[in-house]
């Protein structure tokens, strides 16, 4: 029996002892370098100055001015893409109509322009020295450099999130639930309110949580639309750089922590879903 | 309107509306900026057009952003292979902790990213003063475009074979072996071939994000015309001199690379779904 | 190559999937392993094929112990119940890969690989699907080119897991016979796992009953039928 013990080889199916602890410690390093050190970075140059510094900081009425605009930009654009992934996903899952595929194409599409051209389409559309621009302008309304043209540019990156996490769901679940409470006398709003929505809610709120990092985090393209005006129109990463190259080293850190603690929020939030609802987001994560 | 775009009729209702809330939503969001953006060119005519475009800074600009992306796309497809493999066939302690991490670059704001990579490789940071005495200077240099698209793209390829990897089925490696190939031999002949689709399309979507990425370079690239100074820095700075039209010109130069790149990631998709039966 | 199987033994954890088991397969001989999900007849084919190492007891392959043999110098071909395919590769690609996975200098040259994957796929009398992948084929063409695989190898044995689990009935009676024609033409010891005693009675020379872990009864078809040794035999084998 011992001999047997002793001249058992490996099983099959994986890699060798000394191969299998040199590619975890590869990928434990290449995580702590690449992801965690500036991660602690952010953090540690906050602190720089103590907590003292960070308080200093957070006081700073432009600070708070692009905390609030960031709060209000997400509060406003969040609901309306997840109105739109709704929207988007009764239609595409539940009926069957031509030119299908390139409307979902059309939805990925915001996923592979760059924010920063994102943000130059909206200068082009709504800027002055266009036609539509000027008009509005005349008007007395003011898109680019003001807070509508800033929830526009959030709403075009954060466009396919919730979109994305609730087509796919939706799919797979078809629409014989559906069916059934129609036959039963349940009135349209009623099925999707009692049925549909239950199903979906757990896609539904893991979409809202990306859908929210990436609305409060975007740059690229509110940089181009916003003007960078402080206290009327910066949001806090742009108010993250224009500290920085104003070299206030601290304040520039510790509104850095703030976003970076809601990313790890937001992290929390979205790995305790995929293990509670593993099954129900499985649609999800096979795209 | 229904009745026309139905294939077949359904008993279900809201056809109209939710098709109405999402069109009306695409127009304004999506369709409308990009066709003012593609009028614009239009307007200002192919010629012209190129002739904005072929200019010593914007080639540069152009190619730096194309090269940097696809140096850190590389580097994330053996780095993100790595780690989906590691995160799906072994068990050692911190692994749910790292699964968790991978996603940072998705959920931390690029900016942040940016300023981050830039304390720490700057000559007076903690990596940076690690890696002079090596002769390597990060920030400020290509080097630290490299690092911060590295950063940026690095949960795609990750996240694309991660569930690959979990269907794949354990009786294709067993019937390797039992045909007589050593492990690397199954790894390299049958997982390999297998992921390659997933992998391919990771690369892709990792590649598409760095190179419009704009936010987590400009602060550790140092931004000297010619040399490391990205495409989409170009077009915030034209501008800033209300330069609309040279402006237009850039955007869509890097529209064109973006489409060109999705259509890539389609034909792959395709290619592979109709050879193997795999997405 | 007979097969002698010594007080085999397999726990997974506190789990006993295999009691101590003995048995002995004379050479070239068709067996079948017989039993409901559960009774440890894949986990003794596994163990056979190296895919599974025994906590006691061994298993000698021509006289000689073969317990700690890895699954790559065993040379049993193994076919699944899934077929396994490599869904990348055409169904020449596949059959010869257990010759190109050899190392360099005992490894054929092209065109004898060429030749033996041909003789291969007349002797599944499939000769034209080399080209094809694998999706392109019916479940009975798949089964078919997992025996060529399997055989390609010049395997000591022929290990097989519910070869016709997949296959609808017609397919199934058809590709039985198939079995039984190439196992009579290359004389290799098979043993072949199955949970329809039907299938069992009607191919193999010898029947294994298997239950719980345990060899109920082994013996001739006829045997069994006739003399069932214990009242699990009995109810399982009547149908």
């Amino acid at each position: 029996m011992s001999d047997i013990a002793l001249s058992r080889p490996v099983p099959v199916t994986t890699e060798p002892p000394f191969a299998r602890y040199a590619l975890i410690g590869l990928a434990v390093v290449f995580v702590a370098l690449f992801l965690f050190a500036p991660l602690v970075t952010v953090f540690a140059e906050a602190l720089a100055e103590g907590w003292r510094g960070v308080v200093a900081a957070l006081s700073l009425p432009d600070a708070q001015a692009a905390i609030r605009m960031t709060l209000t930009i997400a509060a406003i654009a969040v609901p309306l893409n997840a109105v739109f992934g709704l929207a988007a996903a009764w239609a595409i899952a539940k009926f069957d109509f031509r030119g299908k595929a390139f409307l979902i194409t059309l939805i990925d599409l915001p996923f592979s322009v760059s924010p920063v051209v994102a943000g130059l389409m909206l200068v082009l559309l709504f800027g002055a020295n266009s036609l539509l621009g000027a008009w509005l302008i005349a008007n007395d309304m003011r898109i680019v450099f003001a807070f509508p043209g800033i929830l526009l540019a959030t709403l075009f990156v954060t466009f396919p999130f919730v979109a994305r996490e609730l087509i796919p769901v939706m799919i797979e679940q078809g629409r014989a639930e559906e069916e059934a409470a129609l036959t039963l006398g349940a009135s349209g709003w009623r099925t999707f309110f009692t049925v549909t929505l239950p199903n979906i809610r757990w896609a539904l709120l893991y979409g809202v949580l990306l859908c929210n990092a990436r609305a409060m985090g975007e740059f690229g393209a509110v940089a181009v639309v916003s003007g960078k005006i402080r206290g009327q129109t910066a949001t806090m990463p742009t108010m993250v750089e224009m500290f920085y190259n104003e070299y206030l080293s601290v304040a520039a850190f510790t509104l850095a922590a703030v976003l970076a603690m809601l990313a790890l929020l937001t992290l929390l939030l979205k790995s305790l879903l995929e293990w509670r609802h593993a099954d129900l987001l499985a649609a999800t994560r096979r795209h | 309107m229904r009745a026309g775009l139905l294939r077949s009729p359904s008993p279900l209702p809201g056809f109209g509306l939710s098709f109405g809330i999402m069109m009306t939503m695409l127009s304004i969001v999506v369709l409308l900026p990009i066709a003012a953006l593609l009028g614009r060119g239009l307007m200002i005519g192919p010629a012209d057009l190129w002739g904005m475009i072929n200019a010593r800074r914007i080639w540069s600009a152009l190619t730096l952003s194309f090269r940097a992306a696809l140096i850190a796309s590389l580097f994330n497809l053996v780095f993100g292979l790595l780690l989906a493999w590691v995160l799906v066939r072994y068990r050692f302690w911190g692994r749910r902790f790292i699964d968790a991490a991978v996603d940072l670059p998705f959920a931390l704001p690029t900016a942040v990213a940016g300023i981050a990579l830039t304390a720490l490789y700057a000559p007076n940071g903690v990596f940076g003063q690690a890696l002079a005495p090596l002769g390597f200077k990060v920030a400020y240099t290509e080097l630290g475009i490299w690092v911060a698209l590295v950063f940026v793209g690095l949960p795609f390829v990750v996240r694309t074979v991660q569930p690959v990897i979990e269907e794949l089925e354990p009786e294709v490696e067993e019937v390797s072996a039992t045909l007589g190939a050593r492990r690397a031999c199954t790894l390299r002949r049958v997982v390999l071939p297998t992921l390659a689709p997933a992998l391919l399309t990771g690369f892709a979507l990792a590649l598409a994000r760095s190179v419009g990425e704009y936010g987590s370079v400009i602060f550790i690239a140092g931004n000297i015309p010619n040399l490391t100074e990205i495409a989409p820095l170009l077009i915030v700075i034209r501008l800033e001199e209300y330069n609309y039209d040279a402006a237009a010109a850039i955007g869509i130069a890097m529209l064109v690379i973006s489409f060109a790149m999705l259509l890539a990631i389609n034909l792959i998709q395709i290619w592979s779904r109709r050879r193997i039966g795999l997405v | 190559m007979n097969i002698e199987i010594e007080e085999l033994a397999k726990e997974f954890g506190t789990t006993r999937a295999l009691h101590p088991v003995s048995l002995s397969i004379p050479s070239g001989a068709l067996v079948a392993l017989l039993g409901p999900s559960g009774s440890g007849k894949t986990t003794l084919l596994r163990i056979l094929g190296g895919l599974e190492f025994p906590t006691s007891g061994r298993v000698l392959f021509g006289g000689q112990d073969a317990t700690g043999l890895s699954v790559q110098k065993r040379r049993a071909g193994f076919v699944f119940q899934s077929y396994a395919l490599f869904r990348h590769m055409t169904v020449f690609e596949n059959i010869a890969y257990g010759l190109r996975a050899r190392p360099r200098k005992e490894r054929p040259t092209e065109a004898e690989i060429g030749r033996r994957v041909n003789r291969l796929l007349d002797l599944i009398q499939l000769p034209d699907i080399g080209a094809r992948y694998p999706n392109q084929l019916s479940g009975g063409q798949r089964q078919r080119v997992a025996l060529a695989r399997a055989l390609a190898i010049e395997p000591r044995m022929l290990l097989l897991d519910e070869p016709f689990g997949a296959l609808d009935a017609k397919v199934r009676k058809e590709l039985r016979q198939g079995l039984r024609e190439i196992h009579d033409r290359t004389g290799l010891s098979t043993v072949f796992v199955t949970h329809d005693q039907e299938e069992a009675m009607e191919l193999a020379d010898l029947v294994v009953v298997m239950s719980m872990g345990r060899i109920e009864q082994v013996g001739k078809p006829a045997e069994i039928r006739a003399n069932p040794a214990t009242d699990f035999v009995r109810t399982f084998t009547a149908a």
